[in-house]
């Protein structure tokens, strides 16, 4: 009996040997073939993250939501503190808006008129969802957010998602109960964007910094920092005029976007959802959302 | 239910113990915290959670344990799928060939060691994210998660431990 154990350890040792640099060598390849199935065919992977997503979905969801109240209690604290020239300043700031007001509904009443003129056709209506953020990406090179909003709340690949003052990111994932946004900032973001004062078109390309870049722009486009970015809508993707932020810097060659939605603190995100004027209702939007 | 069987349901869930906890504090990773610029520099657990189990429980931590880790940090994350499976079994690898020298090392050692280990993951990252998107990328995010990473190991060591002596203790 002695013997035969002796045996079958000294055949059980190399075979486990085997069989561990088999693993090793099967997950290595199964890794690489993942990172090459991601960069060809991104809906199936998309598809594949989702389903992960969205079995832990409910517990990210309850986990952020202690992270959010501290975070809220921080805040009004700090808004105690300042109260006070908090005050003033808004008191300032309606001072100048009831004028803006005012030019506004001036405008607004002879756009109407003018449209109406012109018999132009309206853009298509926008309906949203109000999502909350329940995670923050980890990722060094990567700038993403869950939102507890998906499929089921008829989130849509592709929508633009916003906060109070402007555009955040786009949805580039959706499962049924979450979706994952990619942040105007990150290094795979590309949004077409104008300039809202000349018109002039450009690409809003992130690059993993705070201050996304404007490329593509036309060779004789005269920039000044101060200017702002909105939405051009081209390519269908989102809905024109969605202001993006103002230009910071304008080197040639390096044009800098300060975007207006603060994307360190999002807490709550709308989506928008859109359709473009060509698509019948119910029909699918763009699937490719680059 | 006959001994043997409650036996075995106990095993099992023992052996789960260093797989499970790990992907938790995966998920814990990526809950936002709502602070300027923490998010791309938080922690990397992943690779913590990968270098305590291959060292001190390799029986319950198998590579593809590892691979799962990774994949699960992919999918939350959204990086490129796979990317941070491959890290970790790399890491994983490099951890099981050497663990003989971690045995009865003090902690300073294993803390400098495991410096190796993030310092080494945290570089791949960076060239594996250059290689995938054909761009060059500024590397200071990564260098500051290497540092947080490395400041918070003896904590997450802590967390590892303690759950390691109060579940496991007998195998």
């Amino acid at each position: 009996v002695k013997l035969r154990t002796g045996r079958t350890i000294r055949l059980a040792i190399p075979f486990r040997v085997l069989t561990q640099r088999f693993a090793l060598l099967f997950l290595i390849v199964a890794g690489i073939g993942l990172m090459l199935a991601g960069r060809n065919d991104t809906a199936l992977v998309e598809q594949l993250r989702s389903a992960a997503v969205d079995t832990v979905a409910p517990i990210m969801d309850a986990l952020s939501r202690p992270a959010a109240t501290v975070a809220e209690g921080v805040a009004n604290a700090r808004e105690l503190i300042n109260l006070r020239s908090e005050n003033t300043r808004l008191a300032r700031q309606i001072e100048g808006l009831v004028a803006w007001r005012a030019t506004a509904q001036r405008l607004s009443q002879e756009n109407a008129l003018l449209e109406a003129l012109l018999n132009h056709v309206p853009d298509p209506g926008m309906d949203f969802v109000t999502a909350r953020v329940i995670a923050d990406s980890g990722g060094v090179f990567v700038r993403a957010l869950l939102v507890n909003a998906g499929a089921q709340q008829g989130v849509i690949r592709g929508n633009a998602v916003l906060s109070g003052n402007g555009l955040a990111g786009r949805i580039t994932g959706v499962g049924d109960r979450a979706s994952r946004v990619l942040l105007i900032t990150d290094l795979n973001s590309r949004i077409p964007v104008l300039i809202e004062s000349t018109r002039d078109r450009a690409i809003l390309a992130g690059d993993n910094s705070a201050k996304p870049r404007l490329v593509f722009l036309p060779p004789n486009a005269s920039i000044q920092p101060g200017d702002r970015v909105v939405t051009s809508g081209h390519g269908g993707l989102f809905p024109p005029g969605i202001p993006v932020g103002i230009v910071e810097a304008a080197e040639p060659g390096d044009v800098r976007v300060r975007p207006f939605v603060d994307l360190d603190r999002l807490e709550h995100v709308r989506i928008l959802g859109f359709r473009r004027a060509d698509r019948l209702a119910g029909e699918p939007a763009s699937e490719d959302a680059k | 239910m006959s001994g043997g069987a409650i036996e075995r349901i106990d095993r099992f869930a023992r052996g789960i113990i260093p797989l499970g906890l790990s992907l938790i504090l995966v998920i814990v990773s990526a809950l936002p915290f709502y602070m300027p610029g923490y998010g791309p520099i938080a922690p990397n657990i992943a690779i913590m959670a990968v270098f305590y189990w291959t060292i001190y429980r390799p029986d319950l931590f198998p590579v593809a344990a590892a691979f799962a880790v990774g994949l699960w940090q992919d999918a939350l994350v959204g990086t490129p799928l796979g990317l941070y499976a491959l890290l970790m079994v790399l890491a994983h690898t490099v951890v099981a060939t050497q663990r003989r020298f971690f045995q009865g090392k003090s902690f300073p050692v294993v803390w400098w060691a495991f410096a190796m280990v993030a310092a080494g993951a945290a570089l791949a990252l960076w060239l594996a994210t250059m290689a995938l998107n054909l761009v060059y990328v500024d590397p200071s995010p990564a260098v500051f998660q290497f540092l947080l990473t490395a400041a918070a190991f003896p904590f997450l060591t802590w967390v590892f431990a303690r759950t390691h002596h109060a579940t496991l203790r007998t195998g």
